[in-house]
């Protein structure tokens, strides 16, 4: 989907309706494989498979203490597909043209521009990943589960340090909120037709199974 | 004990580098525009970036060591004494090396950089490492911690160093210095006969030069000594 507008609400209206029931996931996971090209979406971000493992973690250990956990898992995993797909579908610029088109150029182009911060913050945590796996191995240090709080932890740290800096810097040039910005969108057949495809999918995923097909009779 | 490079080519989108040559036992500077590749290249010689062609070959290399600019990746001990022992190395004289005597329970998150830097490059130099490559190591430190890592860096007596850095004032003796421009990696040769086509060459060596005044080295004792000559 080329639209941020379209992309940003249906993957919102999809989350709630993956969220909402074990049927609502089935039926939002239909609509992933057919309109987000899934193969595409699994290749360019790969951490979408160890977090689906972390889920699947998670909702056993669920299911044993309390239940639920099979129910958890299962809609978890396809809010994270979805949010894999709007991930990678993201082009610089448009969640600061989706927040000033949404809500205008004051608080719109403010929480645009932290939304634009925040996905600059996560390709550099990326990167710093990278180089905190390299030095970790060089360290000898073993991958697993003990490492991952020194990494977390640097990346929490490092990323912090930047909000910091770039806030300060901001501050200095005389940012004191809102901007000028005139947001630009595309939108293609395609977008339309998976927009409305996850309008029907999320509406069918909240009303009842029984009560749908009481309706239709 | 060399790693020698044959037709290495890095690429990472539109920008690529090409890499010719040997490194062999001492000291090498490596130095470059910002963005040339001097990180891609310490990379691909630590054997950490997949090259696209050629080959990078280890001979005599046990042990391979990288110190990257920023020193945070490199933390995994919840405070300084368990981050040295992270290092197999004794606690107490590195964090004196460090200068950081008396602060074994801190997070060695909470150091600032420059102090952060100063324990992982500590740690690095407290063993002796074949192959030893550094990004920047004088980053975020002040003139007398540059110029006591450079009494360190002369000291090594063995193995392979390979300094990638912009730093043009305090540098160790070296023996070999390499430059990337253009997208090449160059060798210059051997000190003193380097300098004179040392494109990056700081202000203070190309002036000495240029007066006929040619060092021995590039340490500050030995462009004191060129520029006191008579």
């Amino acid at each position: 989907m080329q639209d941020i507008r379209l992309r940003a609400g249906a993957a919102a209206f999809l989350s709630l309706a993956a969220f909402g029931s074990i049927t609502g996931a089935a039926i939002v996971f239909i609509w992933w494989l057919v309109f987000s090209h899934p193969l595409t979406v699994v290749k360019k971000m790969r951490m979408v498979i160890p977090a689906i493992i972390l889920i699947g973690f998670f909702g056993f250990i669920l299911e044993l203490t309390g239940g639920g956990g099979f129910s958890y898992c299962l809609r978890m995993t396809v809010i994270v597909l979805i949010g894999a797909w709007m991930y990678i579908g993201y082009r610089e610029g448009e969640f600061l043209s989706l927040g000033t088109w949404l809500l205008g150029k004051e608080i719109g182009f403010d929480l645009g521009m932290i939304a634009e911060m925040g996905m600059q913050s996560l390709e550099l945590m990326v990167s710093d990943l990278s180089r905190i796996r390299q030095a970790q191995e060089l360290k000898g240090t073993r991958r697993g589960l003990r490492n991952i709080v020194p990494a977390g932890s640097i990346l929490i740290h490092g990323a912090l340090r930047r909000a910091d800096e770039t806030a300060e810097l901001m501050a200095v040039r005389g940012y004191t909120h809102g901007g000028s910005y005139c947001p630009k969108f595309q939108t293609s057949g395609r977008d339309l037709i998976a927009g409305l495809a996850a309008l029907c999918m999320g509406i069918i995923a909240f009303i009842p199974v029984s009560e749908f097909f009481i309706l239709y009779h | 004990m060399k790693v020698s490079l044959a037709g290495v080519r890095a690429v990472r989108g539109d920008w690529s580098l090409s890499a010719e040559g040997t490194f062999g036992e001492g000291i090498h500077l490596v130095s470059g525009d910002v963005g040339s590749g001097k990180s891609t290249l310490a990379l691909l010689l630590a054997g950490l970036f997949p090259q696209i062609s050629g080959t990078v070959e280890r001979e005599g290399i046990a042990t391979t060591m990288i110190a990257f600019q920023f020193p945070e990746f490199h933390v995994t001990g919840p405070d300084l004494e368990r981050e040295c022992m992270a290092w197999g190395v004794d606690p107490a004289p590195v964090l004196a090396a460090a200068g950081l005597t008396g602060r074994m329970e801190e997070d060695p998150l909470n150091l600032s950089r420059g102090e952060l830097k100063r324990l992982i490059l500590a740690c690095m130099l407290a063993r002796d490492h074949d192959l030893l490559i550094l990004d920047e190591p004088f980053s975020s430190l002040d003139c007398t911690e540059k110029e006591r890592l450079c009494t360190t860096l002369s000291g090594r007596k063995r193995g392979i160093t390979i300094i990638f850095t912009h730093e043009q004032t305090h540098l160790p003796r070296i023996n070999r210095i390499w430059e990337i421009a253009g997208g090449m990696l160059s060798d210059r040769g051997q000190l003193p006969s380097a300098l004179g086509h040392w494109d990056h060459a700081p202000a203070v060596v190309k002036n000495l030069i240029a007066r006929g005044k040619i060092p021995a080295n590039i340490s500050q004792a030995d462009l004191l000594e060129a520029a006191c000559r008579t």
